[in-house]
């Protein structure tokens, strides 16, 4: 074991920090800032991902066959998080780390050759079509179907919680195409063009005034069958791959950093009876505190990254990173509202481009109740904190 | 960065496990703290055999020059087993503020009896009514005199100092700026330990100073480096006490799983209860990330003297608030058995509380790191 801080990661640091700011462009930059809105628009991802493409580093975790880097678990960190200081719009999570390491580690030469290039240059959004109304947490219960007639799958059923659907051109499913075994055997993994006639997607309106979470109706839509993804019966494998391949995303470290920095930003100016509000030993004492466990989530990432022996199954280690990363999530965006007290109660239309700020409504105020509005939910997606410690106590302790 | 445990780790811990699991835990407590030094001498000598007096120090006093990281993971062992030897404050903290001084012939000297177990040294720096994390609020004050120093003052809660033949102590020069420290032998004349335990068994003494006479050479560091110096040695020391509270909760969450599994309540083993099973799994979610804090501390010795002190009470707020988390909801999982004697979680429960109020309690180390990120 050596920890001491290695100065050649930060050269590195420091070379990625100027790539950003030379190929970044400033009002995407500025948009990402201030949106009122939980998300990038889907036209600043995709542009963003075709700028970083031309670098050859819009997919830089994959193996380099691929399109990766060949970077470091340490450099692609630093690479992750001096994007999101940068206020670089996020990737289409769903194509860059869920679907790409699916289809180059399981999808055929066909489809690898078909996807992986419009994934890298960002030419569609990907849904994710994994939760139904009847199946949360309990997802093998999934019964949206897919029957093979001829060279084509025939889908039925709803999806619901599919984020960005209505912009998607491109989806990737869990259907049942076998009922008479075991749930999880009967799961597929299926890439569904979301312009097939049956399917219709409806937006959700949110608790934040957002319509981003849809759901997703399919009708008898015709899919032709090498849009299987591997093999028949193994989508709940995938998809098991798919979630330990990117343990460390659940994390949300690098937006959680970010956010808790615009936090000490917000704090540092808003004041109160005279004082700044970080100036409240209370206030203060509260964001030390969630400063100190984000430093330690840090670590835990990194820990997970390197493979660290800990001597408990590595899932373990991952399901910390959700449990405790999902609630700083929360915990940074209260710290943001509560640093604007009554000023954060004040509504703002969703929508990429921000008011014009005044004295007494800094830039920072519209979007941040927006954004921590929505992340109540980062604590029931991708496995509630429940279902999380549930695994921990299987996986830990062997309960 | 290498998360890996190296060769001379590996055989360090393989060590550790051996001669700790022997005379370890509860058992082996239990018949120490009626001993007047709360540990055994006996004990002590097969920590020197093994080299483990001697890992942070010096070759040239006869040590290994082991690293940080050597030190935390042994520490690490030691807290797993509930040790109560004063290895923190002799081979860490003490050797640590020697191996600054500036006579190195003498230096060495020392080091290599601690090496040897034949000499322990503790710090007495903390006084009463003082903030622990400042050396401002010294006032044990040492007087030139034509043959060396006069000292007078009060230190409390020197820990490990009944154990100790010889005291560095903090003293403020007469007319100099700065605090200097100086070696003092525990029965010097018109020096008196005050010994007592504490509630996890270690041991601690108020010393009280009237005009003691100290020769020239007892000045170890001057007023101009005792603050610098002595934040390092304290920073290294929080390190090892943090790796004795990240392993005392890595053994305590091991056994509130073995108790989860084999305790019955209606009819079946409590572990299956989920109620029980998310206070494990908080437990463990906090002992995880006390680990990784350690590391954050580790890694940021080498930083200058502010990005350590942050890093130092960034690790301690998350370890402090974990080692209250764990050895609290231990004693949950263990019922009324969790308040007795008998059952390993009390004594954890005691170990751990002692190590989060050391060198800077939670409320300070929290105070001290919010004002960094504010400065």
């Amino acid at each position: 074991m050596e920890l001491l801080h290695d100065p050649e990661l930060e050269s590195f640091r420091k070379e990625i920090r100027a790539f950003i700011d030379e190929v970044l462009p400033a009002e995407m930059k500025a948009r990402q800032r201030t949106k009122v809105q939980n998300n990038a628009t889907i036209q600043d991802q995709q542009e963003w991902m075709r700028i970083l493409n031309g670098h050859g580093r819009a997919v830089a975790h994959w193996p380099k066959e691929y399109g990766g880097c060949d970077w470091t678990p340490q450099q692609l960190f630093i690479f992750n998080e001096e994007l999101y200081a940068a206020d670089a719009p996020e990737f289409d999570w769903g194509g860059t780390h869920m679907l790409g390491p699916v289809l180059y580690t399981f999808g055929s030469e066909a489809l690898r050759e078909r996807f992986l290039p419009m994934i890298r240059n960002g030419e569609t959004y990907w849904a994710q079509g994994f939760s139904e109304p009847g199946s949360g947490s309990d997802l093998a219960s999934l019964r949206t179907s897919a029957e093979l007639v001829g060279d084509k799958y025939i889908v039925n059923g709803q999806k619901i919680w599919t984020s960005g659907a209505a912009h998607a051109r491109w989806g990737f499913f869990l259907v049942r195409t076998d009922k008479t075994v075991k749930p999880q055997k009967g799961i597929s993994f299926l890439i569904i063009d979301m312009a097939s006639p049956g399917v219709t997607v409806r937006q959700i309106p949110q608790i934040n005034g957002e319509a981003h979470l849809c759901e997703v109706f399919l009708d008898n839509v015709e899919v032709p069958a090498d849009q299987l993804v591997g093999e028949p019966g193994m989508g709940w494998t995938y998809a098991k791959f798919l979630l330990e391949h990117e343990r460390t995303t659940s994390s949300f470290i690098y937006w959680s950093k970010r956010e808790l920095e615009r936090a000490k930003e917000i704090a540092r100016h808003e004041r109160v009876g005279g004082r700044r509000v970080c100036d409240d030993p209370a206030y203060r004492a509260r964001f030390a505190r969630v400063q100190a466990d984000l430093i330690a989530l840090e670590w835990s990432v990194l820990r997970v990254l390197a493979h660290e022996e800990t001597g408990f199954p590595e899932a373990a280690a991952a399901s910390v990173l959700k449990i405790r990363g999902s609630e700083l999530q929360q915990e940074i965006t209260m710290l943001q509202l509560d640093a604007l007290g009554a000023k954060s109660l004040r509504y703002y239309e969703p929508g990429p481009e921000a008011p014009t700020p005044s004295a007494d409504w800094a830039e920072h105020v519209p979007g941040r109740t927006t954004i921590a509005l929505i992340t109540r939910a980062a604590t029931i997606y991708g496995g509630t904190k429940q279902v999380q410690k549930n695994i921990l106590a299987k996986l830990a302790y062997g309960l | 960065m290498d998360f890996a445990k190296s060769d001379i780790q590996t055989m360090l811990l393989d060590s550790a496990e051996r001669l700790l699991a022997d005379s370890s835990g509860v058992e082996y407590w239990r018949e120490r703290r009626h001993d007047p030094l709360g540990f055994d001498e006996g004990r002590w000598a097969q920590f020197a055999e093994l080299g483990w007096l001697a890992l942070p120090l010096p070759e040239a006093a006869g040590g290994l020059d082991g690293t940080i990281e050597d030190v935390a993971l042994l520490n690490i062992a030691l807290g797993k087993s509930l040790a109560t030897e004063p290895y923190v404050s002799s081979v860490v903290l003490a050797s640590q503020i020697l191996r600054q001084a500036a006579d190195r012939g003498r230096a060495d000297a020392l080091m290599g009896e601690i090496a040897s177990g034949t000499l322990r040294v503790a710090l007495a720096h903390q006084e009463p009514g003082a903030d622990p994390l400042s050396t401002e609020a010294v006032v044990t004050v040492a007087r030139r005199t034509a043959d060396g120093f006069v000292l007078t003052g009060a230190k409390l809660m020197a820990a490990d100092a009944p154990s100790a033949a010889q005291l560095i102590l903090s003293a403020r020069i007469e007319d100099e700026d700065g605090v200097a420290l100086f070696l003092v032998p525990a029965d010097a004349d018109g020096l008196t330990v005050d010994a007592y335990p504490l509630i996890d068994g270690t041991r601690a003494a108020d010393i009280r100073l009237t005009n003691v006479a100290l020769s020239a050479d007892a000045l170890l560091i001057g007023s101009n480096r005792g603050e610098a110096v002595l934040d390092e040695a304290i920073h290294r020391a929080g390190v090892a006490l943090m790796a004795q509270a990240v392993g005392a909760m890595e053994a305590c969450i091991r056994i509130c799983g073995d108790y989860a599994r084999e305790r019955k309540q209606f009819g079946a083993a409590i572990g299956s209860f989920q109620a029980i099973q998310h206070i494990l799994a908080d437990m463990f979610v906090a002992t995880h990330q006390a680990r990784s804090m350690l590391y954050h501390a580790i890694a940021n010795s080498n930083r200058p003297a502010a990005e350590r002190a942050a890093a130092l009470s960034a690790a301690r707020i998350v370890i402090g608030e974990a080692g209250q988390l764990v050895s609290r909801s231990g004693i949950q999982v263990h019922g009324g058995y969790g308040l007795t004697d008998e059952y390993a979680v009390s004594h954890y429960f005691r170990r751990l509380m002692s190590l989060e109020k050391q060198y800077g309690d939670l409320v300070r180390h929290t105070e001290r790191f919010g004002d960094s990120l504010f400065a």
